[in-house]
Formats: C-alpha cells, structure tokens, sequence
C-alpha cells in the first residue's frame, strides 16, 4: 500500500500510475484518492504532461471506417439512456436487484438503456420467470450483446454496440451452458450486428446463471462439439 | 506527430462536457490514428485495440466533466485514458491472444521501423533529452512501460535483471527526469 501522508511516496506513485507500472492493488488505492485529493491530482496531471511525447514511439495504425460509427451510437445510446426518464413503476426492479453488479460505468449506461427497451418490449402481459444475461468481452468489458429469456417467448439475442468486424472466413457462434453441464449447447451461428430469435426448446434449460457466450469460429462453426476459438462476449443470466 | 497548434484540445473536451457530440467526434477526427497506434502497440491485436479505443472514448464523453484545465493539458489526459484502457485489456487475465504468429512478425517489424523513425525525429525534444541522461538499461525500463505497456515482472524477464533491480531503477529513473525537466 502508499503511504500517501509520505510526499515521496506519493510522488513516486503518481509517476507510475501515469507510467503505468502501479500493481493493481495500489492503482486501485490511487485512482481512489484522486476522487477527493486535488494535490495528489495535481501531479498525476504533471506526469500526463511530462511523459505524453513518449507516446511518439508507438507508430500511427488508421481505425477502420466502422470504428467511428460504433463509438457514435455508442454514445448516443448512452446520451439516449441518460435522458430518458424511467417510469416509476418500472424502475424498481433495476434497483433493487443487483443485476448490473460489475459493469463499467460505460456498459452500465448501456445496459440500462438495453433493459428498458427490452421490459417495455416484454409488455405487462408477460407472465413466468424473465431473465437478461449482458455478454461482455471478457478483456475490454465492452458490452456486445444482451440476451432475453422468458418462459413462452422466443429467446432474443440484441446486439448492443453495432456489428462486429470479423476476419475473412470467420463467424460468430453463440453458446449456452447451464450451471453444472458438462458442456456447452451450441445455438447455431450469429450475424453481426443482427437480432436473433431462437425457440426456447432449442435451450438445454432456462435459469438463472446459465452461461451464454460467443465465440469466433470458421465460417460453418466449429468442428467440434465446443468451442474452439476465442471467447468474444460471454455473460451469465440473472432474473429481473 | 505533427501537431497543428490551431486545435484547440482543451476547448474540445469542455465541449464533450457540455454535452456537444461533435466535439467528441473532433478529438476522435484528430487523434484517433495516433490513439489506436497507442493502443496497438499495447494490446498487439488489431480488433481489440479499436475495443480499447471505443471504450475510452466513451470514458472520454462520461469524463469529460471530470477534466480540470488549470492542471494539465487535455492531451495529456486524452492519453492517459486511452493507455489505462489498453493496460485494462492487456492485463486482465482472462485475455486470449488470437494474432497469427506471421502478424506478430509483421507488427514488431512495423514497430521497429517506427522507433527509428520517432527517434531521428525527436532529438530536439527535452524529453527525449533528458531520456538521454539516462544509462540504456534504465532507459529501456521506461519505454517498455510507457510505450509496451510492460509490467515491472514483464521489463525484469526481458532485460534479465532481478525484480527489485528493476523497480528501483524505474523509481529513480522517474526522479531524475522530473528533475531535468523542471
């Protein structure tokens, strides 16, 4: 831990948070304190300054063209998610339930957005157990899709932030594993950026923590009876 | 990178603060390219660098709020997020590496090509300068920080030097370029 009382220390921590090289646990401490430590920001603002022409050394790469318009919808859900007032009747579940547990602030904001789309979509005449899974890429946090289960209903598979960009000769599969299955249950592949409906029998179960995920795997799926390429998004449901 | 002095950054980001999407779009129109080449350089895959970037500049709407011009330049801070970000992604341990072993050689030839490039162009810089002062090793230890997004278990198997070695050069190394850059 920092002794932040300790000017030496808390000078040395600074540089590193900005340099990058804090171990996790005091990142965390830092970026804890700079909420309410205006000095200690004062610094890490200093070292932002002082070590930002080092980012020369890392050669320019052009974003693809779609990379703008994903970050712009992006934003206008989240703008959209802000703006919108939830009826009261309907807020309570979100709050009361610790669904969004987790989530980064950015995903949170779209999740909310998500969700109430998603209940006004159920109607007030849905009946029997309801549950959302948020499948998120398990490195960056991002928010990729949604799943919507409920007894009755088709399965929904919403995509959140636009359609994926995929490698030549490659496809989307999407998975589900209930809690204590041997295995997965494929659920057939996926296009990118496009809302899938399944018919619930499809589904080894419905349940709470029931594991959803997709992969990316060769253009006809993969070979196997699991997955055999990189986990894009994956997420477990939780009942609303 | 050539930086045209008529962009005003910190105007940009009080925009995003005020709400005004087009000033995010501005930011994203001037930097974007040197951002994901950041991100890039760190996460070594494609996709998720232009992952990285998304997410960070949503932060950068959430956060802009946040930004205390009277501290720092709005660069700087626009950096910052995008590096923690790629850290975040290359860190987590959940992490896969999906890049073919022919694209790794490719990017670290890309990569090499671009440091020489970045250091014919740099020796009139005060960092670069005061980087100087530095032995190599040292020198070495705050690149591969900054620029790879190396850890200090990362820069220690790579130099071959002891884990505490390491630390303490890093720490020192920090000291006295704040002292020459002063």
């Amino acid at each position: 831990m920092i002794d932040l009382n300790d000017a030496t220390q808390r000078s040395a921590a600074a540089a590193e948070y900005v340099l990058g090289t804090l171990p996790a646990e005091e990142q965390r401490q830092l970026r804890e304190a700079l909420h309410h430590d205006l000095a200690l920001r004062a610094e890490v603002y200093d070292w932002q300054d002082k070590l930002l022409s080092l980012s020369r050394h890392a050669a320019p790469a052009e974003p693809s063209t779609a990379l703008w318009p994903r970050i712009d919808r992006a934003v206008k859900a989240m703008v959209a998610a802000t703006a919108r007032p939830v009826a009261p009747s309907r807020a309570a579940w979100w709050q009361r339930l610790g669904l969004w547990q987790g989530l980064s602030g950015a995903a949170l904001a779209l999740s909310l957005l998500l969700g109430v789309l998603l209940v006004q979509r159920a109607g007030p005449d849905a009946s029997g157990p309801r549950y959302l899974a948020v499948l998120q890429n398990p490195s960056t946090q991002a928010t990729g899709w949604v799943v919507e289960l409920q007894a009755g209903r088709p399965l929904r598979l919403v995509p959140v932030a636009g359609a994926d960009v995929l490698p030549p000769g490659r496809a989307l599969q999407f998975w589900t594993k209930p809690q204590g299955a041997a295995g997965p249950t494929s659920l057939g592949l996926v296009q990118p950026g496009q809302v899938l409906e399944l018919p619930l029998a499809r589904l080894p179960s419905v349940e709470a923590q029931q594991l959803f995920e997709i992969t990316l795997e060769p253009e006809t799926g993969s070979p196997l009876d699991r997955p055999t390429g990189p986990i894009l998004y994956l997420g477990r449901t939780v009942p609303i | 990178m050539p930086i045209p002095p008529s962009f005003d950054y910190e105007a940009a980001v009080l925009a995003c603060a005020r709400g005004e999407q087009f000033a995010l779009r501005a930011l994203y129109e001037r930097e974007a390219r040197w951002l994901l080449g950041v991100a890039l350089r760190i996460v070594r895959d494609r996709e998720r660098a232009e992952d990285v970037l998304q997410e960070a500049f949503m932060q950068v709407w959430q956060h802009a709020h946040s930004y205390q011009p009277q501290l720092g330049s709005a660069r700087g801070w626009l950096y910052t997020i995008v590096r923690h970000q790629a850290l975040k992604a290359v860190r987590d341990p959940a992490r896969l590496q999906v890049l073919e072993p022919e694209a790794l050689t490719a990017l670290s030839d890309q990569m090499a090509s671009a440091d020489s490039a970045a250091e014919r162009e740099l020796d009139a810089e005060s960092l670069e300068r005061c980087l100087q002062h530095l032995d190599e090793a040292r020198r070495a230890c705050v690149l591969h920080a900054f620029v790879d997004g190396y850890t200090h278990e990362q820069i220690a198997a790579r130099l071959a030097t002891p884990l505490g070695t390491v630390k303490s050069w890093i720490r020192r190394s920090l000291a006295s370029l704040k002292e020459c850059l002063v």
